[in-house]
């Protein structure tokens, strides 16, 4: 198989597993603080099996990166890998986060938000929206894709602790699936907005014309981002008002299904040229 | 659907995976010049320099001893001075993205 697409694989299954970890901290700290009739939630078995997937994600786009860069895979590649390239060194910070997530893990307090956070936020600096930004606004490139990829983070990852207090029959779940909602239509609205804006900086302009298989997964995404947004806006504005947790969570578990292969398509996406 | 769309993507020519590249040279690729002092080769993202840089080479394939730099988005070879004849330049650049790009252009040098 062609490394370039495990190096999709690998970026795909980094965002997922960093988003779960994220969101689901993120969310599950604002349970604790808005919400403290609802004890707290602490979906372990997620939260370890997110941070070993993100953890083997990045040593395996690691991997493939270097095989791309070097065109070999040995130790001169790989420590000019992580000592001399932006990739590389902020490999090591992002492997620094996950590895200092270990022992913050099951509390889940403030410092493991922040350090899921950046492990999740650092690769949009190699994003295709940070080098397709005109030049001098590369951070501000880099900052809108990192907002980018933190809202979905916590859209997702927030769908995944409301499928935990479903699944042990919390009694106050519509009061978590409201304060989700308040919470999460900002999250959308943001990451709608950088989504457009990335699209836009990566695809207009004097770059040529737009790859047809760029456009064909962005299309596939994009399609399914509304797909979710119609679940949710249904979960929102009609079944939350009659009490219809049943179908709530059913209808969060689709959209959760369809947030992880957008995630992964958001993968393919970063290692597809999109312009010709 | 989706599936057959990855799988077509990565089944498609190396283009659909390449990233940025050259933009511009000078000289220009298939261009007539007067023996040049500089080479530059202008990109269109930031290159790594550890995996970024180029070659000459003259009609024969013979390699022309030069020096290379790489800057933030540009490669310049200094020849210390070309004699007539047809040359070719190999590059090969890496952007930030950590994707590599390869390619060559030639151009002839006038009395």
């Amino acid at each position: 198989m062609d490394p370039s697409a495990i190096q999709a694989g690998a970026r795909g299954l980094y965002y997922a597993a960093t988003m779960l970890l994220f969101g689901d901290l993120a969310f599950s700290l604002l349970i604790r603080a808005k919400l403290p009739i609802i004890p707290p939630t602490r979906n372990r078995w997620m939260r370890w099996s997110a941070l070993a997937l993100a953890g083997a994600a990045a040593l395996a786009w690691l991997t493939t990166a270097v095989v791309g860069m070097a065109g070999t895979f040995d130790q001169q590649a790989v420590t000019a890998t992580v000592t001399l390239t932006l990739f590389g060194q902020l490999f090591l910070v992002r492997m620094l986060a996950l590895v200092a997530l270990v022992p913050v893990l099951r509390r889940g307090a403030m410092p493991a938000v922040l350090l899921a956070l950046t492990a999740l936020a650092l690769p949009a600096a190699t994003s295709h929206a940070a080098a397709a930004s005109p030049a001098g606004f590369t951070v501000l490139g880099a900052s809108l894709d990192a907002v980018h990829l933190a809202t979905a983070g916590f859209w997702i990852g927030g769908l995944a602790v409301l499928l935990g207090l479903h699944r042990r029959k919390e009694p106050n779940i519509l009061l978590a699936l409201s304060l989700f909602s308040e919470w999460a239509m900002i999250a959308v609205l943001l990451l709608v907005m950088t989504g457009l804006i990335n699209a836009a900086s990566i695809l207009l302009g004097d770059k040529g014309a737009a790859s047809l298989v760029y456009l064909a997964v962005l299309s596939v995404k994009l399609v399914l981002v509304a797909g979710m947004l119609v679940l949710a806006a249904m979960n929102r504005f009609r079944l939350m008002p009659q009490n219809r947790d049943q179908t709530i969570a059913r209808n969060a578990a689709m959209e959760l299904s369809a947030g992880i292969i957008v995630v992964l398509l958001a993968g393919a996406l970063g290692q597809l040229q999109p312009t010709l | 659907m989706l599936l057959s769309m990855l799988l077509a993507a990565t089944a498609a020519s190396t283009p659909v995976w390449a990233h940025a590249g050259l933009k511009s040279s000078d000289p220009a690729a298939n261009a007539s010049v007067k023996s040049p002092s500089l080479i530059r080769l202008f990109f269109s993202e930031s290159l790594e320099p550890a995996f970024s840089g180029a070659s000459l080479s003259d009609a024969t394939g013979k390699t022309i001893p030069v020096s290379a730099a790489v800057g933030a988005s540009a490669i310049t070879l200094m020849p210390l001075s070309l004699k007539p004849g047809a040359y070719k330049v190999d590059w090969h650049g890496v952007g930030h993205d950590t994707h590599r790009v390869a390619g060559s252009f030639t151009f002839k040098v006038i009395p």
